[in-house]
């Protein structure tokens, strides 16, 4: 009787701890997440200034001046969902990659202040977005690992957990960056 | 910033003259070593087996004896040195440094302040005594940089109130200004626990050190593999560290060769290399024109120096400008 009590409590307890690791986990990556947020949302508030201060003299790149915007509102919506956040993520840094090449061409920008500031902040965003991404995929890494491996995965399903997106990092991006770098040098 | 090379030639070309004559007072020095060590110890040992042999006493006298014997021996040893380390560290240290560059501040008797140590948090201990010299300071390119050799001790007590000293850290200190805007802590240590126990176990054994604040786990193997790092804000911690500072973080450690704590706190990046020994000190027993014994204060002063051009500590990012 008191051996079957016991082998109860134990595995009581090994359920309790491997609940409450899980919801750490997920905890984790949510608070990450809001970190994450946060980084992109001073990002998106750069933009109607970058817009207003290019727009006069890039009469070429409209287009993306205008997709630029478009996705800011995107992204300002309410209720829209963190996978939709990190696409939109992952589009606004390559259109805003495009618009400092772009600068390049015109001599006028790179010599007005106002870009200027405005390009350094971008790159200091840009670093701490960088931090923010890599904080979140380890954490989602973690909480991925944990919901596929035993035995924690049964746990997971019975909680019904389902794998999250990480940040995905492409070569055109890491392009884009290695260039905004250049133009500091 | 000279090179270890262009150092090397200063030292053995520049400083030749003075060398020499130190090294004259050196043989001179070693020579009275030997002659006041033996005296000394036969003086001392006769005394002590006399006493001995008319008072009867048992092991415990033997080793105060042992205990004495070493304590006035390294007191006398260090009054014997004195003058020839003072000259060396005037004629020798000092140019060495003004050579490297010229900014910086050498003071012999100084050292580090605790609180800086202190707040590297590199040991969670209390230090009980901290002691130093070699104090370096001054600003390059804008950088306040300031260094010692430290040595910082716990207190311990047996139950008999026996006190004896242990080493918490011995070794270079280094703090300097960091280009980057914080507001947490974050603390990179040797890495022990993985490399004894595996990825697995030594992965887990460091998220569970409570003394600690949050194991951040770095997206660079080879960084995780030689150190763990802790603190308290994730994000934030990966914003200090990026992809550059680790790769240059872990070029510092090769050229170190010695275990390696880094943490950034308040503004400044603190460097601890463990060296386990007291560093810029003459020596006695071996030619200060040995290229062994002239390499290893040429590079300490190199690597110490070097952080700021090497870390690119000077180059600052928008948001402190």
């Amino acid at each position: 009787m008191s051996v079957s009590l016991i082998i109860l409590l134990v595995v009581i307890i090994i359920l309790v701890l491997v609940y409450n690791s899980l919801v750490a986990k997920k905890n984790q990556v949510e608070n990450i997440f809001a970190g994450v947020d946060a980084v992109l949302k001073k990002r998106y508030d750069l933009i109607p200034n970058l817009v207003a201060s290019v727009s006069k003299y890039m009469e070429h790149e409209k287009g993306i001046l205008e997709e630029v915007t478009k996705l800011r509102a995107d992204a300002n919506k309410p209720n829209i969902s963190d996978a939709q956040k990190i696409e939109l993520d992952a589009k606004v840094s390559s259109a805003l990659g495009s618009i400092m090449i772009a600068v390049e061409n015109y001599p006028e920008l790179k010599a007005n202040e106002n870009v200027m500031h405005l390009q350094h902040s971008l790159n200091e965003i840009e670093e701490q977005i960088s931090a923010a991404r890599r904080a979140y995929n380890q954490a989602v890494t973690d909480y991925n690992n944990a919901i596929e491996m035993v035995p924690t995965n049964f746990m997971a399903q019975a909680m019904n957990y389902q794998r999250k997106a990480v940040f995905e990092i492409d070569e055109t991006q890491r392009q884009n960056v290695n260039v905004k770098e250049l133009f500091n040098a | 910033m000279k090179s270890v090379s262009e150092l090397t030639d200063f030292y053995y070309k520049v400083l030749y003259p003075t060398l020499k004559k130190l090294e004259k007072d050196r043989k001179h020095l070693r020579y009275r070593i030997l002659l006041v060590g033996s005296g000394y110890t036969f003086v001392f040992f006769l005394i002590a087996t006399t006493l001995g042999k008319n008072l009867n006493f048992g092991a415990d006298f033997l080793a105060f004896v042992f205990f004495v014997y070493f304590g006035i021996g390294a007191f006398v040893y260090k009054f014997l040195i004195k003058d020839y380390t003072d000259e060396f560290k005037n004629k020798i240290i000092e140019p060495l440094i003004q050579e490297l560059d010229n900014r910086l501040n050498y003071t012999q008797l100084l050292h580090v302040p605790q609180h800086l140590f202190e707040r590297s948090e590199f040991f969670k201990q209390t230090v009980d005594r901290l002691r130093g010299n070699d104090y370096v300071h001054g600003e390059i390119d804008g950088v306040r940089l300031e260094f010692s050799d430290l040595h910082a001790e716990k207190r311990h007590k047996d139950s008999k109130g026996r006190e004896s000293w242990s080493t918490i850290f011995q070794g270079l200190f280094i703090v300097a200004d960091f280009h980057k805007t914080f507001h947490g802590k974050t603390v990179i240590l040797p890495d022990s626990a993985q490399s004894t126990f595996g990825d697995l176990i030594g992965g887990w054994l460091q998220s569970k050190n409570l003394e600690r604040d949050e194991l951040i786990k770095l997206d660079n193997n080879e960084f995780e593999k030689k150190f763990v790092v802790y603190g308290t804000d994730q994000i934030e911690a990966r914003y200090i560290l990026s992809h550059s500072l680790m790769h240059k973080l872990l070029g510092f450690e090769k050229k170190s060769k010695h275990p390696l704590y880094i943490s950034f706190v308040g503004h400044s990046i603190h460097i601890g290399i463990e060296y386990n020994k007291d560093l810029f000190e003459p020596s006695v027993f071996s030619s200060l024109l040995e290229y062994k014994i002239a390499m290893e204060y040429v590079q300490t002063l190199h690597l110490a120096i070097g952080i700021v051009e090497e870390l690119k500590l000077n180059q600052k990012l928008w948001s402190k400008r």
